[in-house]
C-alpha cells in the first residue's frame, strides 16, 4: 500500500475516533475523569494535523520543518488545553 | 557565508516557498482565532457549551471525512502528474473538487439551518466565532475548487505540487477547527 | 544619470521637500497648540492646522513616490519615460489641486458649493474639483509610467511598484463617496488611508527599498526579489483584513473586531521582513557605495518603520486595548513614527541616493545629510516616547478614571512641552536635510588608511556605480 493511502486511512479512522469520543462526552460517560474527553479530542486532531503535514504537504521530506511544525502545534495544542482546563468547573 | 549556504533552509521545503509562506499565515490567522476563541469560552463555558448544541457533529464529521478524502485524491493527482498521466490527474483533480463541492453543500446547509432559527453572528460570542472561522475556512474552500480548475488547465507537475498543497493547508486547518469548535466540551 | 527623463523626477523632488518643510512647519505650530491652547485660534483654528499638516505629508510622500517612480523606471525598464511633457503637466496639476485645498480651507471660500466648496467632512476632505484632479494627475501618471514598462525590460521592482501605484489610485475613488451617516463616513475614509498606507503603499515602499539595496548593496537582483514577494506577500495578507482595526470602535459590526485584532497583529510581519531585508542585503553586500547617507536613511527606514508601524502599532491593534486607546495620544504617538519611519524616511532615501546624481554632484558623502538624519529622527523618536507617556496617562486619566476631555488635557502640559522642543528638532533636521541635498557642492570625505587599502587591493571592492 502506497503511504498517502496509509495515511488517508489513518486520517479516516482517528476522524471517526474523535467523532465517537466527543459523542461519549456527551453522554458523559467518564464523570470521574471531566477532562479526558477533551484531552484525548486535542490529541487526536493533533496526530491528524501532523499526517496531513508530514504526507499530504509532504513535510517527511524535510525531517528538521516536521519536527519544528509537530513541536510548534503541540504547544499550541497545550495552550489549547490549558484553556479547556481552565474552563472546566471542577466539582468539591 | 555565502548564497548558496543561506538559502539551504529554504531549499529544502517541498514545494515553492511562496505557498509555504500563504500556508504559514493562514495557519497564524486559524490558530489566533483559535486561541480567541478558547479564551472566550472560559468566560461563559455554560453558554458556549448550549450554543455548540446547536451543531450538528455528525454532519461535520462527515465533512471531515469529505475533507480528508479530497486531500487524498489531490495528493495522488500530484503523482499521477509527476508521472506524465495527464488524463488521470484531471479525474483526481476532479473527483476531489467534488468532495469539495460536497463539503460546501454540507457546510451551506448548515448555515441555512442556523439562519432559519435566528442565529446570527452576534447572538452569541460562541457563533461570532462559529461564523468567522467556518466562514473564512469556507471562503478558503471555494478558492481551492477555483484552483482545481485552474489545475485541471495546466496539469504540470509543479503546478498541482503548489496548488494540491494550498488544499492541504484547508485540509489541515480543518481538522483543527472541528474537533475544537464542534467536538470539544 | 544613465536617461534623460529621469530629470523629470529632479523637480518632483524639490516640490516634495518644499511641501516637506510646509509640513513640518504646520506641525510645529500644532505642537505650540498644545502648549498654548488660545494660539492662533481666530487666524488659524486648530482644525485647519491639522488638516494642513496630515494632507501636506499625504501629498508630499505621493509627490516623492511619483518621483522615485520616474527616476527609478527608466533605469528599470531600460527606457526613456514615454512623455516629458505629461509628468510636468501632471505635477501642475498636484500643485494646483494642493494650493486650491490650502486656500479654499483656509479662507473657507464657497461654502455649500457642491464642486468649489469643501465637503464639510473630518477627513478625505480636499473639495470634489480637487478630487477629480488628483484622479486626472494619477491617469496622467500610471499611463506615462505604464507605456514605458511595457515598452521596456519588466523587473519585479517595476511590476511591484506599478501595482503598487495601480492600487493606489483605484483606492482613491472611495474618497468620493460620502455619505450622511458618520461611521460610514469614516469606513469609507479608512477604504482610502489604511488600505494605502498598510497595503498598496507598503509595495512602493518595498519596492523602492528593494531599488536601494540592490544599487547600494550590490546583491543580487535574483535575492532581492526573493525578498520583495515575500514582504509583499505578508503586506497584503496581513493589510487588507487588517483594516479591521479601525472598525473596532466606530459603529461597525462587532466580527470586525476579532478580524481586526487577528490580522493586524500578523501586520507586524512585513516590517519585520523589510528590516530583515536590508541588513541581511548590507551583510551580504559586495559593494561599498559612497553614499553612506541613502543607506543610512534606507536602513533607519526598515528600523523606524519596523518600531513606528510594527510595535507602536500592536500597541494598541487589540480592540480590547483599543477600547481605552482608541483616539488618544496613543495613536498620536503611533501615527507619527510610522509615518516617518516608513513613508517620510523611504522618500528622504531614494531622495538622498537620487539628487547627487540628479545635480552632478557624486559621488558625494553627504555628512550634513547624515547629521540631519540623527537630528530628526531623534526628534521624532522623542516625540514619540512624549505622546505614548501622554496617550498612557490621558488612557488612564480620561477612559479608566473618567475625567473630562479638557481637565485632562491640562494633566498632559508637561508631555506636549516636550513634544514641542522634540518638534523644533524635527524641524531643524527637515531644513538641514533639505539645505544638504540642495546647496553643498564638494564635499567628500578622504577614505582613511583601511579603506585605501581595500580599495587598492580588493578589485570587488567598488566605491561608485
Amino acid at each position: 500500500m502506497q503511504t498517502i493511502t496509509r495515511a488517508w486511512l489513518i486520517l479516516l479512522a482517528l476522524s471517526a475516533a474523535s467523532t465517537a469520543v466527543s459523542f461519549n462526552v456527551t453522554l458523559q460517560l467518564p464523570a470521574q475523569i471531566p477532562l479526558l474527553g477533551g484531552i484525548i479530542i486535542l490529541l487526536l486532531a493533533w496526530a491528524k494535523a501532523r499526517i496531513i503535514a508530514a504526507r499530504y504537504l509532504e513535510l517527511a521530506q524535510a525531517p528538521a520543518y516536521l519536527r519544528g511544525f509537530s513541536l510548534v502545534l503541540a504547544l499550541f495544542m497545550l495552550t489549547l488545553l490549558g484553556l479547556y482546563v481552565a474552563a472546566t468547573p471542577f466539582s468539591g | 557565508m555565502t548564497q548558496t549556504q543561506t538559502d539551504q533552509p529554504f531549499d529544502q521545503l517541498p514545494g515553492d516557498l511562496m505557498m509555504w509562506i500563504l500556508i504559514v499565515s493562514e495557519l497564524l490567522v486559524f490558530g489566533a482565532g483559535l486561541l480567541a476563541f478558547m479564551a472566550v469560552r472560559v468566560t461563559d463555558p455554560a453558554g458556549f457549551a448550549l450554543a455548540q448544541d446547536q451543531l450538528h457533529r455528525s454532519a461535520a464529521g462527515i465533512n471531515t471525512v469529505v475533507l480528508v478524502t479530497s486531500g487524498y485524491l489531490a495528493a495522488r493527482a500530484v503523482g499521477y502528474a509527476n508521472a506524465g498521466r495527464i488524463a488521470a490527474t484531471r479525474w483526481a483533480l476532479l473527483a476531489a473538487g467534488g468532495l469539495g463541492m460536497v463539503f460546501l453543500g454540507i457546510k451551506f446547509t448548515e448555515y441555512a439551518e442556523k439562519a432559519a432559527l435566528g442565529i446570527r453572528p452576534e447572538t452569541h460570542p460562541f457563533y461570532t466565532f462559529y461564523y468567522l472561522l467556518t466562514g473564512f475556512h469556507a471562503a478558503h474552500v471555494i478558492a481551492g475548487l477555483v484552483i482545481f480548475a485552474l489545475l485541471a488547465l495546466r496539469p504540470t507537475p509543479r503546478n498541482l505540487q503548489v496548488g494540491a498543497a494550498f488544499w492541504h493547508m484547508v485540509d489541515l486547518v480543518w481538522v483543527l477547527l472541528f474537533p475544537v469548535i464542534y467536538l470539544l466540551r | 544619470m544613465k536617461y534623460q527623463t529621469q530629470k523629470i523626477a529632479l523637480v518632483y523632488f524639490v516640490v516634495a521637500m518644499a511641501l516637506f518643510a510646509v509640513q513640518v512647519s504646520l506641525g510645529l505650530l500644532m505642537g505650540y497648540v498644545y502648549v498654548d491652547g488660545n494660539f492662533l485660534v481666530d487666524l488659524m483654528p486648530f482644525n485647519i492646522l491639522r488638516m494642513l499638516h496630515t494632507n501636506s505629508l499625504i501629498v508630499w510622500l505621493l509627490l516623492g513616490f511619483f518621483g522615485a517612480a520616474y527616476y527609478l523606471i527608466p533605469e528599470e525598464s531600460e527606457r526613456e519615460i514615454h512623455s516629458t511633457k505629461l509628468a510636468y503637466l501632471q505635477l501642475a496639476i498636484l500643485v494646483l489641486g494642493t494650493a486650491g485645498v490650502v486656500v479654499t480651507y483656509t479662507f473657507n471660500l464657497f461654502e455649500g458649493n457642491f464642486f468649489l466648496g469643501k465637503e464639510g467632512r473630518e477627513f478625505l476632505e480636499q473639495p470634489r474639483w480637487v478630487k477629480a484632479g488628483i484622479v486626472v494627475a494619477a491617469l496622467i501618471f500610471l499611463y506615462n509610467i505604464s507605456m514605458t514598462v511595457l515598452a521596456g525590460k519588466k523587473t519585479a521592482i517595476s511590476n511591484i511598484l506599478l501595482l503598487g501605484l495601480w492600487l493606489l489610485a483605484l483606492l482613491f475613488l472611495f474618497a468620493f463617496v460620502n455619505p450622511a451617516n458618520l461611521a460610514l463616513d469614516k469606513m469609507y475614509w479608512w477604504f482610502v488611508i489604511h488600505l494605502w498606507v498598510e497595503g498598496v503603499w507598503e509595495l512602493v515602499l518595498a519596492a523602492i527599498l528593494a531599488f536601494l539595496m540592490l544599487k547600494l548593496t550590490g546583491v543580487d537582483r535574483e535575492v532581492v526579489e526573493k525578498w520583495l514577494y515575500v514582504i509583499v506577500a505578508t503586506a497584503l495578507f496581513s493589510g487588507i483584513l487588517g483594516t479591521g482595526h479601525h472598525f473596532l470602535w466606530i459603529g461597525t459590526p462587532g466580527y470586525w473586531q476579532w478580524i481586526g485584532s487577528v490580522f493586524s497583529t500578523l501586520e507586524i510581519v512585513p516590517f519585520f521582513a523589510m528590516m530583515a531585508f536590508a541588513f541581511i542585503m548590507v551583510w551580504k553586500g559586495r559593494r561599498d557605495h559612497p553614499n553612506k547617507a541613502a543607506l543610512l536613511w534606507a536602513l533607519g527606514c526598515a528600523v523606524l518603520a519596523f518600531f513606528g508601524a510594527g510595535v507602536w502599532g500592536f500597541l494598541h491593534t487589540l480592540h480590547g486595548v483599543n477600547y481605552y486607546t482608541h483616539g488618544t495620544q496613543i495613536t498620536a504617538a503611533h501615527g507619527h513614527l510610522a509615518f516617518y519611519g516608513a513613508y517620510v524616511c523611504i522618500n528622504l532615501a531614494i531622495i538622498s541616493y537620487a539628487m547627487p546624481v540628479l545635480l552632478g554632484r557624486d559621488p558625494y558623502n553627504q555628512v550634513l545629510n547624515m547629521a540631519s538624519f540623527w537630528l530628526m529622527s531623534g526628534g521624532m523618536v522623542f516625540m514619540t516616547f512624549t505622546l505614548t507617556f501622554a496617550g498612557t496617562v490621558q488612557t488612564h486619566l480620561q477612559r479608566v478614571m473618567g475625567m473630562g476631555f479638557m481637565e485632562v488635557q491640562d494633566q498632559l502640559w508637561i508631555f506636549y512641552a516636550m513634544r514641542f522642543g522634540s518638534g523644533v528638532a524635527v524641524v531643524l533636521g527637515a531644513l538641514l536635510f533639505i539645505y544638504s541635498i540642495l546647496v553643498p557642492r564638494g564635499e567628500i570625505v578622504k577614505p582613511g588608511p583601511v579603506e585605501r587599502d581595500r580599495l587598492t587591493r580588493d578589485a570587488d571592492h567598488v566605491v561608485a556605480e
